[in-house]
């Protein structure tokens, strides 16, 4: 299914999880993986003189430190690396984001790992390089899915058979139905098409009556059969669900009760013009709070 | 009569040590190497409880027992995950408890025992 997964890293603990994930689903689908790693952060434009994300001191920059890094890079996942039958390292020197991206058009992986987060590291280079993360940045303008995994529990365990696809209706959900229906055809699994209905945006002022909750869930569940069931072509092993609440919790909920070993969401809602758009809020939480990994599809 | 447990396990050395454990202290078990085998003789066992590994060859344990809850005479059997994984205590949410290889046998035994129905 996953032929070229690009693990984006920072090499340290903050991105174990991730890593994890990464390599086995390497592993499982038999995939090449670039490790790819952005070593420092130019403290000027063209400068050979970087800010160097471990240390956090500036190093001049030459070929032999680049090379040590890589060691260094390689050393850290030693095991992992065993596990696999085809990796390579990457290690650049730039803006993280731009790096990841510029590595994307390059090698166009079908799958990219990162990260939620550098962690609690305030003080982490790749913080203070741009405002806003790397993740977001990547998440806005990455043409290929997005795996973020922030937790322990959102691991791989073996294999993605069971798939929860939570949308908003917007044109990007569209696109990320189409890989959620690919993952669940391609690995004979289930896909669970969900839809939260936010119960805080709805009340408007004023509290919403039982059959009026109730009339807006019926109303979804017939949205979602009219514009996803049709595009299912003979896949029968499909659940339509619609929940009220806080989308974020009620997917994360929805996901845990099904057993789910992936979530699929657009990555921003249809609020927002494409070019502005930020990882929605809602795909932030359930990155943040989900018990499995989570993919982010742009377009 | 004998309570009755299945123990999924790809290893013959596990199964082998875990069977004589259990067999010691007065438990029935039976015992399978793969989750497919494991969903058929569940099904024609109904055991009261069950450990199970994680990464066994084709179908691995959450998916077994993912299949396992959507049987409703399976669905409320106490599943212990025995593993050597890290984190294996995410792997399966419902799992009323989950040990880390090498374990503790008298530790496994009080789970059993406090958990079998």
């Amino acid at each position: 299914m996953f032929k070229k997964i690009m693990f984006a890293t920072s090499a340290t603990p903050a991105c174990d999880h991730a890593a994890r994930v990464a390599f086995n689903m390497a592993k499982r689908y038999s995939a090449h993986i670039d490790v790819f790693h952005v070593l420092g952060v130019p403290t000027r434009g063209f400068s050979q003189v970087v800010l160097d994300v471990k240390t956090k001191e500036k190093v001049v920059l030459d070929d032999e430190y680049q090379a040590w890094v890589k060691e260094e890079v390689r050393t850290y996942y030693t095991n992992q690396l065993r596990d696999v039958s085809s990796a390579e390292i990457h290690v650049v020197i730039g803006v993280p984001h731009r790096e990841i991206l510029r590595h994307i058009r390059n090698a166009e992986p079908d799958l990219i790992v990162m990260g939620g987060s550098t962690g609690q590291d305030e003080e982490s280079v790749y913080k203070q390089s741009m405002t806003g993360s790397t993740l977001q940045r990547v998440a806005k303008a990455s043409p290929a899915p997005i795996l973020v995994v922030s937790r322990p529990a959102a691991s791989f365990w073996g294999e993605i058979s069971n798939v929860v696809f939570g949308t908003d209706f917007s044109k990007s959900s569209d696109a990320a139905f189409k890989f959620a229906l690919k993952v669940a055809k391609e690995t004979d699994g289930e896909l669970h098409l969900f839809h939260a209905l936010d119960i805080s945006a709805l009340h408007m002022g004023r509290m919403l009556t039982q059959d009026e909750i109730e009339s807006k869930i019926r109303d979804a569940r017939q949205l979602m059969r009219g514009r996803y069931v049709p595009q299912m072509e003979g896949f029968k092993k499909f659940a339509v669900e619609v929940w009220e609440g806080l989308p974020y919790i009620e997917i994360v909920k929805y996901a845990r009760e099904k057993q789910a070993d992936l979530i699929v969401l657009a990555h921003h809602s249809q609020k927002r013009d494409e070019k502005d758009a930020r990882l929605g809020s809602n795909v932030e939480q359930v990155i943040l709070r989900a018990s499995c990994p989570v993919i982010s599809i742009n377009r | 009569m004998k309570k009755k447990i299945l123990v999924i396990d790809d290893d013959p050395k596990i199964v082998e040590y875990l069977v004589a454990l259990f067999e010691d202290n007065g438990y029935q078990t039976r015992s399978a190497g793969t989750a497919q085998e494991a969903l058929d003789i569940a099904k024609k066992m109904l055991p009261d409880l069950i450990t199970l590994d994680l990464e066994m060859p084709g179908e691995w344990g959450p998916r077994f027992y993912r299949k396992m809850s959507q049987d409703p005479e399976l669905k409320n059997t106490p599943v212990i995950v025995i593993s050597g994984l890290s984190g294996n205590e995410y792997a399966v949410g419902k799992a009323v408890a989950s040990i880390t290889k090498p374990f503790d046998k008298d530790e496994l035994l009080k789970i059993v025992k406090d958990n079998i129905r």
